[in-house]
């Protein structure tokens, strides 16, 4: 398994790294246990609605950082309604691709961007939190990747089932008993989800 | 720099000895024939089988009829566990073993009770060594096979065999031992006579002989089924062929590790505490997995380094040419934490920011000198891209 150039040199020399001081939004995601946290700070143009500044935290190995460094670059300058088009594609692309084992590191930088500018939407009256349902779910499954080909788990069509009443989820998964990304997967589903206040039980049946 | 000019992950191989290669070469060009009778050339082969069984046998106080030369570690051990379960293992037949052993003995475990056999994993306390109150609860009438990782491949806890043995005669029935010594071969004195440990795996890559090259110990009275069959040609056990040159170079490997045994233990250890001195005076944060002292093998360091993972920690080690290993998921194969830090107890930043070093006789006090001081700056530079460790600066300022 090997990284291309410009991972490398995202890795070793990334762009927009570190704290920024009274960042006018801020996100977090990913967690420890799962071996991976981004923290992205947000500077914007209140009038003109553009990001001044963006700078990011990685917890993570070396695509976590690189994948942090494009992502930030790819959101540098642009106004909110353009940053909010950026996706985890566009930053495996301008990174010249991932392994496959990889992809869901660019699934977190991008995923945190997004946190960023709808906390900076929620708080300034922008728009509405956003109610929980089964869509919500839907939405998060498709930020988790499936290690072995790089693909999300719903283009994959291994999400069989979603439903979702009084805080329980329940997901069936299409997923053969001996394959070695099962724990992983699972792993991934319940950090993404259990993040949701309306979430009080999640049921994974394989 | 050169990629591996400074090498520490000689517990997944080291560098042969150019003696290995030399004691090689004349089985490859001339005398490349297999063993036989009546023949000249056979019986040559015949005669210096019989002296590289020789020189690994007396380096495990065996005899060289209890020795089987195996295509390496791996083969060994299927060999013997699978061996004992199919001489021995009645149906409702029972196995110990624990849940930081090494993957050979794990899946070949796992193997063996999709096949009807019952096995309990035994737990390991916070220095790796297996509770040995549960190995004596779990002992039952059909309990047959004990088997263990002499010295942890993680972080180099050494178990106590002496202390197992008895536990095992205790039962009143025999108990089959089997033991995986990878990582235990050619660092410290394992006397077999003594320890009543029944099959043992050893592998040569590890103690700077070939790849490719095993042996397996089988003390006398041992039975094991054939689990390969075929035409014997080199040993009853690994039928089929072998590789000569590399039987050749695997005994030249022995001889030198024996040597001096006891002087090549005491280098690794002071190499080793040096370089554990040397992090946790030189590196904040760190903290050392597994036990201290003469508890531990000689050559194994495993250290984690708290709000950075090691993936990337080893691949900024790698760019200025140090190879280490490190227990982060990113780096493992089902992008899984350590089992074995799990299971003594660490949590998961512990475990993706273990890195593990593990020293041979060619390390020197200059390039652990080198490695802790671009150590130093890399767990600096990865700290301050570190949300987790922005976090822990803020409180302590």
């Amino acid at each position: 398994m090997q990284y291309s150039e410009k991972v490398l040199e995202h890795f070793m020399h990334p762009h927009n790294v570190g704290k920024m001081e009274a960042p006018d939004a801020t996100a977090t995601e990913g967690s420890p246990a799962c071996g991976d946290q981004v923290t992205v700070y947000l500077k914007i143009d209140k009038d003109k609605l553009v990001i001044d500044d963006v700078t990011f935290l990685s917890y993570g190995c070396a695509s976590n950082i690189a994948t942090g460094s494009i992502i930030t670059d790819l959101a540098k300058g642009k106004t909110l309604e353009e940053a909010k088009k950026i996706t985890w594609r566009d930053a495996m692309e301008a990174l010249d691709g991932l392994p496959p084992v990889k992809v869901h590191c660019s699934v977190l930088a991008a995923d945190t961007l997004q946190s960023a500018i709808s906390n900076y939407e929620i708080a300034n009256g922008l728009k509405e939190i956003p109610n929980f349902s089964k869509d919500t779910i839907l939405e998060e499954m498709k930020k988790i990747i499936y290690p072995k080909v790089g693909e999300d788990i719903v283009s994959l069509k291994m999400v069989k089932y979603i439903g979702f009443s009084d805080g329980e989820v329940l997901i069936d998964l299409n997923i053969p008993s001996f394959d070695q990304w099962r724990d992983n997967i699972a792993e991934e589903i319940r950090e993404h989800l259990e993040k949701y206040p309306d979430v009080k039980n999640i049921q994974i049946n394989m | 720099m050169k990629q591996g000019s400074i090498y520490m992950d000689n517990c997944i191989t080291s560098k042969p000895d150019p003696q290995v290669l030399a004691a090689m070469q004349e089985y490859f060009t001339e005398k490349y024939w297999y063993p036989g009778s009546f023949v000249s050339t056979g019986e040559e082969i015949n005669t210096a089988i019989n002296r590289f069984k020789e020189v690994v046998a007396s380096s495990l106080n065996a005899s060289p009829d209890e020795i089987h030369f195996s295509s390496g570690g791996t083969m060994a051990n299927n060999i013997a566990i699978k061996g004992l379960a199919y001489a021995y293992g009645q149906p409702g037949g029972h196995i110990i073993c624990s849940v930081v052993d090494y993957p050979d003995l794990l899946t070949n475990a796992a193997y063996l009770e999709k096949m009807g056999f019952d096995v309990t994993y035994l737990s390991a306390d916070s220095e790796g060594f297996i509770n040995l109150d549960e190995l004596k609860a779990a002992i039952r009438p059909q309990t047959f096979l004990f088997m263990t990782t002499i010295v942890n491949h993680v972080i180099g806890t050494i178990q106590p065999l002496a202390e197992i043995r008895q536990i095992l005669d205790d039962s009143g029935h025999k108990i089959y031992f089997h033991a995986d010594a990878g990582q235990a071969y050619g660092k410290m004195h394992l006397d077999l006579d003594k320890l009543g440990i029944d099959t043992m795996a050893i592998s040569a890559h590890k103690i700077h002989g070939p790849q490719g090259i095993g042996a397996l110990y089988q003390r006398k009275g041992t039975k094991l089924g054939q689990l390969i069959h075929g035409v014997r040609r080199v040993d009853n056990l690994q039928t089929g062929g072998l590789n000569i040159a590399l039987i050749a170079g695997f005994a030249k490997a022995v001889e030198l590790s024996f040597a001096d045994i006891t002087a090549t233990e005491a280098q690794l250890r002071e190499l080793s505490n040096y370089l554990i001195d040397k992090m946790e005076a030189t590196i904040p944060h760190v903290e050392l997995n597994g036990p201290r002292g003469d508890r531990r093998a000689p050559h194994n360091v495993n250290i984690s380094i708290d709000y950075i993972e090691g993936e990337a920690i080893t691949m900024m080690l790698d760019m200025h040419g140090i190879t280490v290993a490190t227990g982060s998921a990113c780096a493992s194969q089902g992008l899984q934490a350590n089992y074995v830090l799990m299971a003594i107890g660490k949590n998961h930043v512990q475990s993706h920011g273990s890195m593990k070093f593990t020293l041979s006789r060619y390390n020197t006090r200059a390039e652990i000198d080198t490695v802790v001081s671009k150590l130093a700056e890399i767990t600096a530079e990865l700290r301050k891209r570190s949300p987790l460790y922005n976090a822990i600066a803020e409180k302590e300022q």
